[in-house]
């Protein structure tokens, strides 16, 4: 009997199905949780989310490395949501539009720094170069981060850990210090979300409404842009 | 049908990026870059159909999800840091918090400050 469970079992997790509906479930699930819990700001529900499909990966003792090419299906979606996310930046051009100037001032430095106090402070802690590349991308939006981690050598689970670590610790510290300055522009709190937390942050900006949405968008894709640029360029210059 | 001719749309982008990327080396994603071309396209259109709403909105909705096998990875590297998850730690919560104060100052500095009718 057990011997056939098994048989099935393996059967299953050689499609890339299981995969799939252990991603599916884990993020309704973290979102329901997420909801039960009313929101809050320093745990998104994406945090929930991977820490729910962690779990049950381990629970049900499949690999990693087979998960991760099942659920690659599901990731080949990124690409096409990447384009889509040009239709909330057209929609709201009209208000970029009248604030080109302060956008182009702030993003080359907000982006440099975003990878330069991680970088820095990881390496006054004796982090190897390895890690100190996976670090570097982190509020670079995922599908371009991987990218500059390969380029830079870097590790990839490790730069996704990271980026899932900015992007909470950017939620939670945008809600805190709008809150405690009484910061409400949608504008600048989208912008500061976008450009910090990457997708993460952009997904919280578009709760807040359209607006913040945008331009998280905006940020994060300027973001991406600058540090596709930036990084490798630094990182030949800095000799590592 | 419009999810789907939509969906055909915003795929169309994208291989559209991968050809840009590909053949001017750009050191750019291929989404990105179809990002931004659908942006363009959209500018000399003037509004956005009903069949390209309908495909990007529910993908937009989802965005969180599709890193999440990414993201996951995480969970199951912690052995080969050992030893150094006090520097990635730090580096990535007390980095954060610096960046998001300095955006945020960056920008109240440079902002012109109009009500946002939002």
């Amino acid at each position: 009997m057990s011997e056939s469970l098994a048989l099935l079992r393996e059967h299953l997790l050689a499609t890339p199905m299981p995969a799939i509906a252990l991603t599916l479930a884990a993020f309704l699930a973290g979102n329901r949780l997420f909801l039960r819990l009313n929101r809050p700001s320093w745990c998104p529900a994406i945090l929930i989310a991977a820490m729910l499909l962690a779990a049950s990966l381990a629970l049900l003792g499949i690999d990693y490395g087979d998960y991760r090419r099942g659920a690659g299906w599901l990731m080949l979606l990124l690409g096409p949501a990447t384009v889509a996310l040009g239709v909330p930046l057209f929609q709201q051009l009209p208000r970029i539009r009248d604030l080109w100037r302060p956008i182009l001032i702030s993003l080359p430095p907000a982006a440099m720094l975003a990878a330069f106090y991680s970088v820095a402070l990881a390496w006054l802690l004796d982090a190897s170069p390895e890690v100190l590349a996976s670090l570097a991308p982190k509020s670079v939006t995922a599908p371009i981060a991987i990218g500059i981690t390969e380029q830079l050598g870097g590790v990839i689970p490790l730069m996704m850990g990271g980026l899932l670590i900015t992007g909470v610790m950017s939620t939670a510290c945008v809600g805190a210090l709008a809150r405690y300055l009484s910061i409400r522009d949608p504008r600048v709190l989208g912008f500061v979300l976008g450009v910090n937390g990457h997708v993460i942050g952009t997904v919280r900006a578009f709760e807040l409404g359209p607006t913040a949405g945008a331009f998280a968008s905006l940020g994060m894709s300027l973001t991406g842009i600058f540090s596709a640029l930036f990084l490798p360029l630094a990182w030949r210059l800095l000799g590592l | 049908m419009p999810v789907l001719r939509g969906f055909l749309w915003l795929v169309g982008f994208l291989l559209l990026g991968q050809a840009l990327v590909w053949s001017l080396r750009l050191p750019v994603s291929s989404g990105v870059v179809g990002m931004l071309a659908m942006t363009l396209w959209l500018i000399l259109r003037g509004r956005v159909s009903e069949d390209i709403q309908a495909a990007s909105q529910p993908l937009i909705a989802v965005l969180a999800m599709l890193i999440m096998p990414g993201v996951v990875g995480v969970f199951f590297i912690a052995e080969a840091f050992a030893g150094q998850w006090l520097a990635v730690g730090v580096a990535l919560i007390l980095g954060t918090l610096l960046s998001v104060a300095t955006t945020l100052w960056l920008m109240l500095r440079f902002m012109p400050a109009d009500a946002p009718d939002e």
